[in-house]
């Protein structure tokens, strides 16, 4: 009895999650800005954006991802 | 984040860069100079305009980075006001020089990577498919139209390459030409496209602007946002696949090797391990 309160507690203090690498798929809804709109204007090359950041003297905004969730295409 | 107007407008004061993480060795070289060493699906830091000097740490998201408190599992992250305004104070530092009409243009890597991330951002596709001359007079033509707040961030943009993308007229439907400006809806899971317009490469800015307003106008009326998890239910049972030049999975300790997930054995994809 003492080791299933002590378990639950440890359960409770640090819940298991399906992924170290954040939420999991199944928790993720859609993204709430209307299609059509205005978004981040992304470079997809490291050579063209450093060229453009040159240009422009703009600081870089770094992001990696994937288009992919466990290589199903189509979405970030 | 990324979503809203404020953030939208913090990040023209940057120059945004996403890079595929699974597209090259390339890329995850790039994380891994970041991550010191580590390699994972997703990475953010800031970077002064040369690209040589880290402004900010690198973490997952700006939200891990940018007015977060503390590391690790206690830590808190940033708030969307208290990222935007870290954002503000880094790119207060540099005064921006040039004209917006003279900035470089997008591109991709592939057409198939260009189809796949229009999907997932599910914005329209611009393509352009050209010589090498044309293409050039192409860039002068495009840069005031993507420089246009109307046009800034609501498309994406490929330069067609004669090698890598052979087979991009294969992935179309209602394609009139193969050569051209042409305006793609990409379907759900950024294998296929269909053409909504086509401009002769030589076509006016009015007219290219015009075209492309009209196009995203009618796909923003007729396109309803996808929810990630039924996406991926509907992937799984529909048994979709995207291959990646590099293995899918992370490399948490920055051996070099993407680590065995349990249960799951090799990374996928057809990379080398």
């Amino acid at each position: 009895m003492k080791l299933t309160i002590l378990l639950l507690a440890l359960l409770a203090l640090f819940p298991v999650t399906g992924s170290s690498q954040g939420a999991s798929p199944t928790d993720i809804g859609a993204s709430t800005q209307p299609v059509g709109d205005p978004g981040v204007m992304w470079y997809t090359t490291w050579d063209t954006a450093r060229a453009e950041a040159i240009r422009s003297n703009r600081p870089i905004f770094f992001m990696a991802a994937a288009a992919t969730c466990s290589n199903i295409p189509g979405v970030f | 984040m990324f979503s809203t107007k404020e953030f939208v407008a913090a990040s023209r004061d940057f120059v945004c860069v996403r890079l595929e993480t699974y597209e090259s060795k390339e890329h995850q070289d790039l994380i891994r100079q970041f991550l010191n060493g580590r390699m994972e699906n997703t990475a953010f830091c800031i970077l002064d305009p040369k690209g040589e000097e880290q402004l900010t740490r690198a973490s997952r998201s700006p939200a891990s980075v940018l007015g977060a408190e503390g590391r690790g599992p206690g830590a808190t992250k940033g708030t969307n006001e208290e990222v935007i305004a870290e954002m503000k104070g880094l790119a207060s530092s540099y005064r921006p020089r040039g004209n917006d009409d003279e900035m470089l243009l997008q591109d991709f890597h592939s057409f198939r990577q260009a189809l796949n991330v229009a999907s997932g951002d599910q914005r329209l596709l611009v393509f352009i498919a050209a010589g090498e001359r044309e293409q050039s007079s192409a860039r002068r033509n495009l840069r005031p139209v993507f420089a246009d707040d109307e046009v800034t961030g609501r498309f994406h943009l490929d330069f067609g390459d004669p090698e890598e993308d052979s087979q991009w007229a294969a992935a179309l439907t209602k394609l009139k030409s193969r050569s051209g400006i042409i305006v793609i809806q990409a379907d759900t899971f950024g294998e296929k496209g269909e053409v909504l317009a086509q401009l002769p490469i030589t076509a006016r800015e009015a007219d290219i602007k015009a075209t492309l307003l009209l196009a995203n106008k009618s796909f923003a009326a007729t396109e309803e946002r996808k929810v990630y998890s039924e996406h991926v239910a509907e992937g799984r049972r529909e048994n979709i696949f995207f291959e990646t030049v590099m293995p899918f999975g992370e490399d948490h300790d920055g051996d070099g090797e993407i680590d065995a997930r349990r249960g799951k054995g090799k990374g996928k994809g057809k990379g080398k391990r």
